[in-house]
């Protein structure tokens, strides 16, 4: 009796290790990202290493210092004075508030919705990896049951799917749910490892890789563009965006950065796109669930 | 090939390719400012001249007049043989900007204080 109990003890201990063992490396990442953007943002002191191009004038007024783990949620609006205070006007009237309650109407009515997602606090789970399927976004799994039930018009991009999205997003928000991206297996490990190249890789006529505005260049400017970190840049979505005068997902956002970057966009839905945001999203495991939300 | 082209520019150069040309200024400033062609305003500011809100991914540009324009020629088009780890974009080596679009950016660049 008492050796079975120890057996299955240890069976449990050794399961522990190894789902341990496939995002290790991932937690290293996480960590060490955090790490560095947290100094990055402690204090107006040691700014001038990580802002050389930045005027005096903004850095002594337009910024705040001292952003940590959860901060950054929202993104530039975390350090950007001016910018949180244009975003607090915009969210005096969401204008996500009728998409979200569309999306709890297709929920509640289109077929066979409600069977592919029982519990729709599930905003932080995406993407998920599925053995045999690779990643799979929030958005690709929203439209493959769209698919199977026979749905038009269910795009991964917005409409009907940012919709829903917005509504998974929002209950999540209200119970408390975080980010939590789950590797549990070699192949899963794998697909984040060639997700987190692809981020930090130059691409495009430009030669930029995501890291050089978002990681490196979190806090300075493109234009007058104050750029958010990598750290919580999946946990608000989908997005409102001004420039959209809509709802639009995660994929539709990478769309226009690799624009950016001077890259043909990649597709929607593609296994490149896919395993960028698996990698992108576990970088902010352990942030609140902060969707929707809106951005310029 | 490169030395080639390294010639070229010399040689273009050499022989007085106009470069106080206010019309060659006009559109290399057009070139820097303009989102679908340079965009070097998304990371530049530039002393003396009045931009729209230039970003800060990259210095604010002061002191160009004292650049050879050969070094600038390089910096713009492909800033990596200077700098192999310049967030700045390789310009000319990607064929973003033609080799009288780089000359016109040169130009207007001289003229930065
Ligand atoms: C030339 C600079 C540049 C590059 C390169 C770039 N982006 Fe962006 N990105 C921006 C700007 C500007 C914004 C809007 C301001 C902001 O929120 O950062 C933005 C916004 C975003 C957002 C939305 C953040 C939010 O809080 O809503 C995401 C997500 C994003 N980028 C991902 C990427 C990914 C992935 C890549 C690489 C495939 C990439 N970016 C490459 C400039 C860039
Ligand atoms: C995505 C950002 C980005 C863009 C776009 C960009 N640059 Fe730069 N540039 C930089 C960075 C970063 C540096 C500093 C590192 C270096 O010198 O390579 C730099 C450096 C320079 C320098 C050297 C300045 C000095 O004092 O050493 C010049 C000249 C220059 N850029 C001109 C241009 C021109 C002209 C364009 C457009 C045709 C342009 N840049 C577009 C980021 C950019």
């Amino acid at each position: 009796m008492k050796k079975k109990v120890i057996a299955s003890l240890l069976i449990g201990s050794v399961a522990f290790l190894w789902a341990g063992d496939f995002n290790a490396q991932a937690e290293k990442d996480r960590k060490a990202l955090q790490e560095y953007l947290e100094k990055k943002f402690a204090d107006r002191k040691n700014a001038n290493a990580f802002f050389p191009y930045s005027t005096k004038d903004e850095l002594d007024k337009n910024f705040k210092w001292g952003i940590k783990g959860d901060d950054f949620r929202l993104g530039s609006y975390a350090y950007n004075i001016g910018g949180k205070a244009q975003y607090e006007e915009m969210n005096e009237m969401p204008p996500y508030e009728d998409a979200v309650d569309a999306g709890k109407e297709l929920y509640e009515n289109e077929k066979g919705i409600k069977e592919c997602f029982p519990d729709p606090a599930i905003a932080g789970d995406y993407p998920k990896f599925v053995k045999g399927k690779g990643v799979v976004t929030l958005s690709k799994a929203i439209v493959s049951c769209a698919k199977k039930n026979n749905l038009k018009d269910w795009k991964l991009t917005k409409g009907k799917t940012a919709k829903l999205e917005g509504y998974f997003a929002s209950v999540s928000k209200e119970k408390g749910k975080k980010v939590n991206i789950v590797i549990d297996s070699k192949e899963a490990a794998e697909a984040y490892e060639r997700g987190k190249k692809e981020y930090y890789s130059q691409r495009g006529y430009l030669k930029l890789s995501c890291a050089t505005c978002h990681v490196q260049g979190a806090g300075q400017r493109v234009r007058n563009e104050y750029l958010s970190p990598l750290t919580g840049a999946t946990t608000h979505f989908p997005v409102y965006r001004l420039k959209w005068q809509g709802l639009g997902t995660l994929e539709r956002r990478i769309k226009g950065c690799n624009k950016n970057q001077g890259e043909t966009p990649h597709k929607p839905g593609s296994t490149w796109t896919s395993e960028l945001l698996y990698f992108m999203a576990y970088m902010s495991n352990g942030l609140p669930v902060d969707g929707p939300d809106i951005r310029k | 090939m490169k030395r080639l082209l390294t010639f070229a520019t010399i040689a273009a150069f050499a022989s007085g390719v106009a470069y106080a040309d206010t019309d060659l200024v006009k559109e290399g400033e057009k070139i820097f400012k303009t989102k679908k062609i340079g965009n070097c305003i998304a990371c530049h500011a530039a002393n003396g001249v009045k931009l729209d809100g230039p970003g800060s991914l990259g210095p604010k540009l002061q002191g160009l007049s004292a650049w050879p324009e050969q070094a600038l020629y390089d910096k713009v088009y492909d800033p990596y043989t200077t700098n192999p780890i310049s967030a700045m974009p390789p310009f000319g080596k990607n064929g973003v900007l033609s080799d009288h679009q780089i000359k016109a950016v040169v130009a207007f660049l001289k003229t930065i204080k």
